[in-house]
């Protein structure tokens, strides 16, 4: 199916590249559908970007939480996590990125981490219960030595 | 908004499937009891706010693929 895209374009995309957010993500509550795209060329794989398949102007930078801290592990209520269905091995960790006018500033939201299932490609934005985790976190540092 | 008075450990429900109780009431803190589906994400409205507020940065930026990519291309 062709969809429009914020930064891409009409992008071609598999029906089944969907993921489902029954809750929306906070404070955009009524765009349920996103599909992930990479753009490898140009950000290396490090960043890539939620998509709404309902709006094309809305899209996410999220990025691997372990590509900037290897010991993230937010926690989360299981009960939250019961809508995304049986997901063993499946389930799939992301961050969303905020890049402001400075870019040493860029953060990413440990505080509220997106949990997809990619099995059942379900997915749900949840606040973790770590006291220490911000919703601002610098990433600047981490990420250049990442590229290192 | 609706406004109800309440006592120490009197309720109220919302909807048939959650209710609220007033749990302990000392000086200016109320303590309350939420009984909600499982699946219902309960949030202290401070930190919500701040995930709306931050989700909503995330989103608005227009020329953001240009300054991540300076941003990587500048670290080689």
């Amino acid at each position: 199916m062709l969809v429009k895209t914020k930064y891409f374009g009409e992008v071609d995309l598999d029906e089944n590249k969907i993921i489902t957010f029954d809750s929306g993500l906070m404070g955009f509550e009524e765009y349920k559908k996103y599909a992930i795209l990479y753009d490898k060329e140009r950000e290396k794989g490090v960043i890539s970007w939620l998509q709404s398949m309902d709006e094309p102007e809305l899209a996410f930078p999220i990025i691997n939480p372990l590509v900037v801290d290897k010991n993230y592990d937010p926690i989360v209520n299981d009960e939250y996590l019961e809508g995304l269905g049986d997901f063993e091995d499946n389930l799939l960790v992301l961050l969303i990125v905020t890049v402001p006018e400075q870019i040493e500033k860029i953060t990413a939201n440990f505080k509220a981490p997106l949990i997809i299932n990619s099995a059942t490609a379900v997915g749900i934005q949840v606040i973790a219960e770590n006291a220490d985790y911000k919703v601002k976190q610098p990433i600047y540092d981490a990420l250049r030595k990442e590229e290192a | 908004m609706l406004a109800l008075s309440r006592k120490l450990n009197e309720s109220v429900v919302i909807g048939g499937d959650i209710e609220i109780t007033i749990l302990e009431i000392k000086g200016d803190q109320v303590k309350v009891g939420i009984t909600a589906p499982r699946n219902q994400q309960i949030y202290r409205k401070e930190i919500y706010e701040q995930i709306l507020k931050e989700n909503r940065q995330a989103a608005e930026k227009q020329d953001q693929p240009q300054k991540i990519e300076k941003l990587l291309h500048h670290q080689k």
